[in-house]
């Protein structure tokens, strides 16, 4: 069985990638977790992880004519499968968005959990997609009015295409009193339950800096705790392997000619 | 949730109508301890109902009701009833609260409990202005929220909101694509069993899209 997750936010700066890879490790005790970097034209996860100098990423996946395996751009760390994506931006422009689909698909065989660190504004097709391949969306929400705003326009996005809410997780947060005041609400609206409140850690910083996921860099800190509460909030659902992977791969797009 | 306190040295116990008073007092004097608020009603009705405010430096750190249990700005309002209330001052070794202050989920802002308590900005300004700067970090995080939670009260604003994005996001697929994937999308579906979503997108005969 397997479950999609986009992690999202809407905007720039609210910790998705941190988020994305806490909630893999964290999962990654019950699940065989996969963790893509789908944030193609601004890729980070390879700082985060440690995988700054691996020669083959996501983008010799995406790039037509490239003949890469998706096994060569897989790199076990931290207990999860990781797809890192490099930061070359001609291999960005020469990458073709759709082919993210046969990736999915293939990544999907073999996982229980897939979690999809994506793009925060939605300007772009290579935007829009993991939020359309993924079963869920995990909503990363700072709390402010910007950060909502645009959160509440991933939300539209995501129910227009059919793909579920798993839920909001409230990052980066100085006062926890203030997101229980408006949790109620951020619920009904995101059709979703709240994951965790983390709080805003000088911890998650230091982890970036160290190229560690914050669970193995600082496992004992509240913020690293907050994220093992949100996995255990999340209910994997997921479907059959082989349905899910066939689902993706019967979407790909017939070849342009 | 519990809190366990060390007694500490008890420096005055007094009934006063606003509780205003013991906090503006306990920041004059820089107090680091504790105060606990008794409104009256529980000393008529033996309610148990009794607020705890710890301070540092005489700046308010956390709050917690034993009543109900809640703690932070959510104890302030369980406290915040019509006086006149009990309220005894205890004295306490900055070490013996630190281990207590590690709880988050209590904070409070800096000012909040003379704003919620006893309704007095000056006093809730001379609070910040004597708090540590990262302290007041979180009070001006309180004040957004205020903001944010005016923000998702306005339902109207709300919709506009996600009216705009779902017109955008049906705008958007067309241009790049991706129409058939809808949600909605008028297109018949194969099979609607549970795989429903899959079947949609399951569709091999789309034309090609652009």
């Amino acid at each position: 069985m397997v479950e999609a997750f986009a992690v999202a936010s809407g905007k720039g700066g609210t910790g998705k990638t941190t988020s994305t890879l806490a909630l893999g490790m964290a999962l990654s005790y019950e699940h065989d977790v996969t963790v893509v970097d789908a944030d193609t034209g601004l890729a980070n996860l390879l700082f985060h992880a440690g995988l700054v100098d691996v020669d083959v990423t996501l983008h010799d996946l995406l790039i037509d004519g490239a003949n890469a395996a998706v096994a060569d751009a897989t790199y076990e760390r931290f207990g999860m499968s990781v797809v890192p994506c490099g930061t070359n931006l001609a291999d960005f422009e020469a990458a073709d968005p759709e082919r993210l689909r046969d990736v999915v698909a293939t990544l999907a065989a073999d996982a229980d959990v897939l979690l999809l660190d994506s793009p925060a504004a939605l300007g772009s097709k290579s935007a829009v997609l993991p939020i359309v391949l993924a079963d869920r969306v995990v909503t990363v929400l700072k709390p402010t009015i910007p950060a909502l705003s645009d959160a509440l326009k991933v939300g539209e996005y995501a129910r227009s295409y059919g793909t579920g809410s798993a839920g909001v997780l409230f990052n980066k947060v100085r006062d926890e009193a203030a997101v229980d005041r408006i949790a109620d609400r951020t619920e009904e609206y995101f059709d979703g339950p709240t994951l965790a409140t983390v709080p805003d850690s000088d911890a998650v910083r230091d982890a970036r800096d160290a190229g560690e996921p914050l669970l193995a860099h600082a496992p004992d800190s509240p913020a690293a705790a907050a994220y093992r509460e949100a996995a255990a909030t999340l209910t994997v659902e997921g479907g059959d392997s082989a349905a899910v992977a066939d689902r993706f791969s019967s979407a790909v797009v017939p070849d342009r000619p | 949730m519990t809190v366990t306190l060390p007694r500490g040295r008890l420096l005055r116990s007094r009934v006063v109508s606003d509780p205003g008073t013991a906090l503006s007092t306990a920041l004059d004097r820089g107090l680091t301890g504790y105060a606990v608020f008794e409104p009256r009603d529980a000393l008529l009705f033996d309610a148990d109902g009794r607020g705890v405010i710890t301070f540092e430096d005489g700046v308010p750190v956390l709050a917690y009701h034993t009543g109900t249990d809640e703690g932070g700005a959510a104890a302030l309002a369980d406290l915040a009833v019509p006086g006149p209330y009990s309220v005894d001052v205890f004295e306490l070794d900055a070490s013996a609260l630190s281990a207590v202050h590690d709880t988050p989920e209590l904070r409070v802002a800096p000012g909040l409990p003379a704003e919620r308590l006893a309704g007095d900005p000056a006093l809730a300004d001379r609070t910040r202005s004597a708090a540590p700067e990262d302290r007041v970090a979180a009070d001006d995080a309180t004040a957004d929220a205020n903001t944010v939670a005016a923000f998702l009260a306005d339902e109207s604003k709300v919709e506009a909101i996600r009216e705009q994005a779902r017109e955008e996001a049906r705008d958007r697929a067309e241009e790049w694509g991706l129409a058939d994937e809808l949600a909605d999308s008028p297109r018949p579906v194969a099979d609607a069993g549970d795989d429903q979503r899959g079947d949609e997108r399951a569709d091999e005969d789309d034309p090609q899209r652009h």
